[in-house]
C-alpha cells in the first residue's frame, strides 16, 4: 500500500490531475480506505508542495497544479469520505470573493489555492460577487473565515459595506473577515473593523491560521 | 540620425497583428454591454448573447482602424501646453490610481488625500515634458462615489495642462463635461478643444468592464480622446510568453478600438499599453522588469503600425522607496520607449508598482525623460554640424573654446544640461552642501508648493467648478 500512497502523494505534488483522479477512483473500485488515501497519500503531496514553495523551489503555477490535483481527488472521494465524517478531522471553511463591481479575479484565486494547499475547504464565489450573495454564503456555508478581495480603490468600499451587512444580519461574530487587494492596507482593515489584512497569499494563510487557532 | 530602439521587426509586427486578429475571430472577447453587443452584431460580429462573447471578424477591425484618426491635439486649459500627436519628442503623463503618497514634508509613506491630488497637479505644472495630467492617486478622505469627479475638478483647478482620468460610471460623464464646459464656455468648444481625455483599461484576459465601457462609450459622444490600456500579465492573466502576451494585449486594444469606432465613428483614440509580467512567487504585477519594458516597447510599435497616437506605460519601478532600484528600473523602462518614438510615456511620479506617489520622484522622472529624449534625438550628421573649418583653423594642438560655433553650440540643443544631476567639481559640490538628485528635487518641490498657484482659473469659473464638486458629493454614491 505504501507505494500506492506514494503515488497519490506524487500525483498531487506533480500536479497530475488525471493521475490523481485515476488513483482516487481506484480506491473506490477496490474498496480501499478513502480516509487513509487522503491522509497518507494526497494530503502529503499538498503539504510537500507547500514546503517546496516556502523553500523557493515551487512557484505559483506549481501550487495551482498541485491544489487542483488535490481538489479533483477530493471530489472523487467526497461521498466516501463523508460516510466516515465522524473519524475525519474536519477542515476549516473559508468563503472567498472579489467584491461587487470588481472583476479582478487572479489575486483571490491565488489566495484560494494557498488556502487549499494548507488544508482549508475553500468556497470561491468568484469575482464581482453581489454583497447579498456573500451574506447568503456566510449563512449557508457557515465558514470560519470570509476573505474579501478588492483591486480597485473604488471598490474597496464594498469590503466595509459587507462588514456592515454582516453586523445588520447579526452574524458578524460568527465569522472572521479578512481583506486584501492592491489598494488595501492594515489601516483600512482597522478602519472598517475587519479581523485581518494580508498583502500576499502566503501570509493570508498564516493570518487565517492565527484567526482560527 | 535619431537613435532608435525596437523590440520587434516589421515582419514580427505583422505576425503579432495576425495573431491578434486570430484571437478576436476564434476566441473572441467578453463585452457585457448590450449597446456594444448590438453595434457589434449589426457590424457583422458573431455574438454569444448568453456568455456575452463576441467573435470579431478581421474586416471589422480593419474598418475601425481605417476611420481612427491618425492625428489630433490634446488641448490644455492653457493653450501653451497643447499637445499635438504624433509628437516629434516623447512627452510624459502622470500615471493614475495609486493609493499612497510619500509625504514630502516627512519623507514617510501614508495614505493619499485630496490635497495630494492638488499638490501633484501643481508640481506637474512645472515638469517640462509633462503634458497630460492623470490624477496620480485616489484619495482616502473623500467618499468613493464622487471621488473621480473631485479628482478631475481638483486637477483642473491646480494645473492648466491637459487632464486625463477614468470615467467609471455613466453618471460621471455629465459631470466631466460640465466641468469642461465651465472652463471652455460651450459644448462645441469642449468637443473642439479636447481638454479632457479618459483612460480605458480592458480587463485581461480578453474582457471589458461593464460600467467603465458604458461610461467611456458615452464620453466618445463628445469626441473626448480615449487612451486604451490593455494590461495582461504574462503567465497569470495572459499567456506565458512575451510574444503571445503582446498578441493578447493587442487583441484587447483592437477590440476596444472596434467598439469605440462603432459607437462614434472617427472618435479620437490613443493606443496605450500597461502589460507586464508577475512575480511568480507572490503574484504581484511587476512594472520595473525588463520583460515588462520589452512588451511595452513592442506595444508602442504596434500602435505606430496602426498609425495611431501612442501613450505607453513606462518610467516604472517596483521599488518601495526612492533610490537606486527606483531610478535604474525607471530608466530601463523609459529609454526604449523614447528610442521607439512613442508620443508619451505614462508612469512618472509613482513607485511601488504605481501604488505610491512621490513629488520628488516626479521631478527626477522629468529629468530622466529629458535625458532619454536627448539620447533619442541622436547625432546630427549634417552640413550645418560639419565643423571642418574649425578643425582646419585650429589645427593640431589648439583648442576650440574660442570658436563662434562652440559659443553657439553651448546654447543649442546639441548639449543637454540637467537640472537635478550634479556636474560640479568635488569641492564645488561640497560647498553646495553635497546635494543629491533627491535633495535638489525636494528643494524644488518645496519651492513650487510654497509659491503661488500658477495659471489659476478665473474666480468665477472656479466657483462653478466648486459647485459641480458639491453636487457630485451630494448625488454620486
Amino acid at each position: 500500500m505504501a507505494d500506492l500512497y506514494d503515488e497519490m502523494r506524487n500525483s498531487v505534488l506533480e500536479g497530475d490531475e488525471e493521475l490523481a483522479i485515476e488513483l482516487a477512483e481506484k480506491v473506490l473500485t477496490e474498496k480501499g480506505n478513502a480516509m487513509m488515501a487522503m491522509n497518507e497519500g494526497f494530503l502529503n503531496g499538498i503539504q510537500e508542495a507547500g514546503r517546496l514553495f516556502e523553500e523557493g523551489e515551487y512557484f505559483l503555477p506549481d501550487l495551482i497544479f498541485a491544489a487542483d490535483a488535490l481538489k479533483s481527488a477530493l471530489r472523487v472521494l467526497d461521498s466516501e469520505l463523508k460516510k466516515n465524517e465522524g473519524e475525519s478531522v474536519k477542515s476549516k471553511k473559508i468563503v472567498l470573493a472579489t467584491v461587487q463591481g470588481d472583476i479582478h479575479d487572479i489575486g483571490k484565486t491565488i489566495v484560494g489555492t494557498m488556502m487549499t494547499a494548507n488544508g482549508y475547504e475553500v468556497h470561491d464565489l468568484g469575482a464581482d460577487v453581489k454583497n447579498e450573495e456573500i451574506i447568503r454564503a456566510v449563512k449557508e456555508i457557515k465558514p470560519e473565515i470570509v476573505g474579501l478581495s478588492a483591486l480597485l480603490t473604488t471598490t474597496m468600499e464594498e469590503q466595509k459595506n459587507i462588514i456592515t451587512m454582516l453586523e445588520e444580519e447579526g452574524i458578524r461574530n460568527t465569522v472572521k473577515v479578512i481583506v486584501g487587494g492592491a489598494p488595501v492596507n492594515q489601516n483600512w482593515a482597522d478602519k472598517i473593523k475587519a479581523d485581518g489584512y494580508s498583502d500576499n497569499a502566503i501570509s493570508a494563510v498564516k493570518l487565517a491560521d492565527e484567526l482560527t487557532a | 540620425m535619431k537613435m532608435n530602439a525596437y523590440a520587434l521587426s516589421d515582419e514580427e509586427i505583422r505576425i503579432i497583428h495576425n495573431d491578434s486578429l486570430q484571437i478576436l475571430e476564434e476566441v473572441g472577447v467578453r463585452i457585457p454591454v448590450e449597446k456594444a453587443l448590438e453595434l457589434l452584431e449589426a457590424g457583422g460580429a458573431k455574438i454569444d448573447w448568453e456568455k456575452k462573447n463576441v467573435s470579431i471578424p478581421r474586416e471589422m477591425v480593419a474598418k475601425a482602424l481605417d476611420i481612427t484618426p491618425k492625428e489630433f491635439t490634446l488641448g490644455a486649459r492653457n493653450p501653451e501646453f497643447d499637445f499635438a500627436m504624433p509628437s516629434s519628442y516623447t512627452a510624459f503623463t502622470l500615471d493614475g490610481a495609486g493609493a499612497n503618497v510619500i509625504d514630502y514634508r516627512t519623507g514617510k509613506r501614508r495614505e493619499a488625500v485630496l490635497q495630494d491630488v492638488a499638490d501633484a497637479a501643481r508640481v506637474f505644472e512645472e515638469v517640462e515634458l509633462g503634458k497630460v495630467l492623470w490624477s496620480p492617486v485616489v484619495p482616502y478622505d473623500v467618499p468613493g462615489g464622487p471621488c473621480g469627479i473631485l479628482n478631475t475638478a481638483t486637477s483642473f483647478m491646480n494645473s492648466s495642462k491637459h487632464v486625463q482620468d477614468e470615467v467609471k460610471t455613466l453618471d460621471e460623464v455629465q459631470y466631466v463635461i460640465e466641468i469642461a464646459k465651465a472652463i471652455l464656455g460651450s459644448e462645441e468648444e469642449v468637443i473642439k478643444r479636447k481638454i479632457y481625455s479618459a483612460t480605458y483599461c480592458t480587463v485581461a484576459p480578453l474582457c471589458h468592464d461593464e460600467e467603465m465601457l458604458e461610461a467611456t462609450m458615452e464620453l466618445t459622444k463628445y469626441k473626448a480622446p480615449v487612451l486604451i490600456l490593455p494590461m495582461p500579465a504574462c503567465g497569470s492573466t495572459g499567456p506565458a510568453s512575451l510574444y503571445s502576451n503582446i498578441a493578447v494585449a493587442n487583441a484587447e486594444a483592437l477590440s476596444a478600438i472596434t467598439v469605440f469606432q462603432l459607437m462614434t465613428p472617427g472618435t479620437p483614440l490613443i493606443f496605450g499599453a500597461a502589460l507586464g509580467i508577475i512575480n511568480m512567487r507572490n503574484g504581484i504585477f511587476l512594472e520595473g522588469a525588463m520583460e515588462t519594458a520589452l512588451q511595452l516597447s513592442a506595444m508602442g510599435q504596434m500602435g505606430k503600425y496602426y498609425g495611431m497616437p501612442t501613450i505607453i506605460a513606462g518610467c516604472l519601478t517596483d521599488a518601495k522607496e526612492l533610490g537606486m532600484q527606483a531610478d535604474i528600473e525607471k530608466v530601463m523602462t523609459c529609454l526604449p520607449l523614447v528610442l521607439g518614438g512613442v508620443d508619451a510615456v505614462n508612469g512618472a511620479g509613482l513607485i511601488e508598482s504605481s501604488m505610491t506617489m512621490s513629488f520628488e520622484q516626479m521631478l527626477i522622472d522629468g529629468e530622466i525623460g529629458l535625458m532619454c529624449n536627448r539620447m533619442s534625438a541622436g547625432i546630427e550628421v549634417s552640413d550645418e554640424k560639419n565643423f571642418f573649418m574649425d578643425i582646419k583653423e585650429v589645427g593640431p594642438g589648439g583648442h576650440f573654446l574660442k570658436r563662434k560655433n562652440t559659443r553657439t553650440a553651448v546654447r543649442s540643443s546639441e548639449f543637454f544640461t540637467p537640472e537635478l544631476a550634479n556636474r560640479s567639481t568635488y569641492s564645488e559640490w561640497l560647498k553646495l552642501g553635497s546635494p543629491s538628485m533627491f535633495s535638489e528635487a525636494h528643494k524644488k518641490v518645496e519651492k513650487i508648493l510654497s509659491g503661488e498657484l500658477k495659471n489659476p482659473l478665473s474666480p468665477s469659473t472656479e466657483k462653478v467648478i466648486k459647485e459641480i464638486m458639491e453636487e457630485a458629493k451630494a448625488k454620486l454614491r
